[in-house]
């Protein structure tokens, strides 16, 4: 019934197709251009080649901002993912409306934007802000802490800021599973930490990998958290693109950062897959 | 102890939400605890400032614009690729969903480096472009789970009783589709309405959505009228999640 002639059903995707080479891979590759040309006070020389602004990169400077991006990441990607995994377990054993309650909970703080976010962290982190006032309050600590401009606020609030993108996907994985599973194993004398360990865990390591490779590329590349409770004395890779690109104006390094940045997180989804396979099957192999 | 983790977790999800709702009210220029006074002095304040009310009607108009020609362009593709399965539809589904995996930080330095050189910086269609890239992935999700869910067989029919393909989709498969289009709409305009990464490092000071008006703002200080524009924002927000919530539409994010 349908008409099946080869060039009819490009005519419905061509369109958006258009759009998207012109506004995604144009610019893409438009950046990875510029950074193979040398910058000049003049502007972009295009009429040379370079690789020496992939050279600057390595400069000690970068390697800094680099390490401390990582290192908030990391910690922010570990900490979501001890915490998501009872959540998740939680969530997932409720009624069907409770569980689509508090998923919406979980969701609808990451449908508002980040610097309303950020706003709220910084009046509840300040130094007279909520939490150090609650805390003196309760003679827990006798001077305020210093949470704002330090690394720690930036944890703190990247935390539950990317915490959904984890959540989700175990959440769809674990109400997927056949309930006897648990009540199977537990019969036959596996106690609940093994039954976590030996049964749930693998079954569900795929999705939950993936989820916090997400986590992890997002907290990578935050931009509105860092700056506004990080402060540039905590400068992490996305406020140095913004310095290099929009303070410095100097194009052929902001794209050479780009890029690397690129390459970076395509690095780590691809290792994360990967590790999530073998991971599997390696477990697949013992049984 | 699970229950423990969990009311922790909800707790620091919501809080700086709930804060920033509760500090607009204060009643003085600077944030005093405990607030025991509610005042709506504040938000006189930021509706009275242009600097907000302008960025907001850019924001609106931008997020507009977007989110329409997103849904229409999207419907389109997953038209194309759910009802005539074409080779090599399984790339263009990745295609389409690529910009995920394309950091909003990287994607706002090529933009910037881009809208420069074809001479669309600090224009409206410059940002529309960016930020239907952006939607792009979310509005084709939700558009291909609405699509297979209308049977062909009633698209058969109509064209059997003698209706033109034309005349089939505007009468018989847009109406079925309805409710996925509309949610799809209100996902890309909540998207859109609160994007602030890509778009802070493709504007000038020339341009500015409402989101970079709020981050310009707090960088130099922070008071009470950013606090009560914020709350406006966030009650925009949740206005369209429970609509959003109501038609079904969130649900539509976690089915794979």
């Amino acid at each position: 019934m349908l008409d099946r002639r080869a060039g009819v059903p490009w005519l419905f995707v061509a369109p958006l197709v258009l759009v998207m080479v012109v506004g995604f891979v144009w610019p893409l590759l438009q950046v990875l251009v510029n950074s193979l040309h040398p910058n000049t006070p003049q502007g972009i020389d295009a009429a040379h080649w370079t690789l020496g602004n992939y050279a600057r990169l390595a400069d000690p400077f970068y390697g800094e901002v680099l390490v401390r991006t990582l290192r908030i990441s990391v910690i922010v990607t570990a900490i979501t993912g001890v915490l998501a995994y009872p959540v998740a377990l939680f969530v997932s054993r409720l009624p069907p409306r409770a569980q689509s309650l508090f998923l919406l909970a979980y969701i609808s703080p990451w449908l508002i934007n980040t610097v309303v976010k950020a706003l709220g962290w910084t009046l509840l982190l300040r130094t007279n802000g909520v939490v150090n006032t609650l805390l003196r309050g309760l003679d827990v600590i006798a001077s305020p802490l210093k949470l704002l401009i330090s690394e720690t606020g930036v944890i703190i609030a990247l935390v539950p800021g990317h915490f959904m993108f984890v959540l989700l996907p175990l959440w769809v994985a674990l109400s997927g599973l056949d309930p006897a599973l648990s009540w199977a194993a537990g019969t036959l004398g596996a106690r609940p930490s093994a039954v976590f360990w030996r049964v749930l865990l693998p079954m569900t390591l795929p999705p939950f990998v993936a989820g916090l490779v997400i986590n992890f590329i997002m907290n990578m590349t935050a931009f509105a958290i860092p700056m506004l409770l990080g402060g540039a004395r905590n400068m992490v890779a996305s406020m140095l693109a913004y310095q290099v690109n929009l303070v410095s104006l100097d194009w052929p390094l902001g794209g050479a950062l780009a890029v690397a940045l690129v390459a970076f997180t395509l690095t780590v989804v691809w290792a994360g897959q990967r590790g999530a396979v073998l991971l599997v099957s390696g477990r697949g192999a013992r049984a | 102890m699970i229950l423990v983790v969990n009311i922790l977790m909800l707790i620091v999800v919501l809080a700086p939400v709930v804060i920033v709702m509760w500090m607009s009210f204060t009643p003085t220029a600077t944030f005093v605890l405990p607030l025991t006074d509610f005042s709506l002095r504040w938000y006189r304040e930021a509706l009275s400032y242009p600097g907000f009310v302008d960025a907001f009607w850019l924001s609106f108009e931008l997020a507009i614009l977007a989110a329409v020609l997103t849904v229409t362009l999207s419907f389109l593709a997953a038209y194309g690729l759910v009802r005539y399965r074409p080779a090599g539809g399984g790339a263009l589904k990745a295609f389409f969903t690529a910009p995920l995996l394309v950091s909003a930080v990287v994607f706002g330095i090529a933009m910037l480096q881009f809208v420069n050189r074809i001479g669309l910086y600090n224009q409206l269609s410059g940002l529309v472009l960016a930020h239907i890239v952006l939607v792009v992935p979310f509005a084709m999700r939700s558009l291909e789970v609405t699509l297979r869910a209308v049977p062909e067989e009633l698209e058969w029919a109509a064209m059997i009783l003698g209706r033109n393909r034309m005349g089939m989709l505007l009468r018989v498969t847009l109406p079925l589709c309805a409710r996925g289009l509309v949610t799809a709409f209100l996902f890309c305009f909540l998207l859109s309405f609160s994007e602030v990464t890509t778009t802070i490092f493709m504007t000038g000071p020339g341009l500015q959505t409402l989101p970079v008006r709020i981050y310009n703002y707090m960088s130099d200080r922070i008071d009470p009228t950013v606090a009560a524009v914020s709350a406006l924002v966030v009650l925009v927000s949740l206005a369209l999640v429970a609509v959003l919530n109501l038609l079904g539409g969130l649900r539509r994010l976690t089915t794979q």
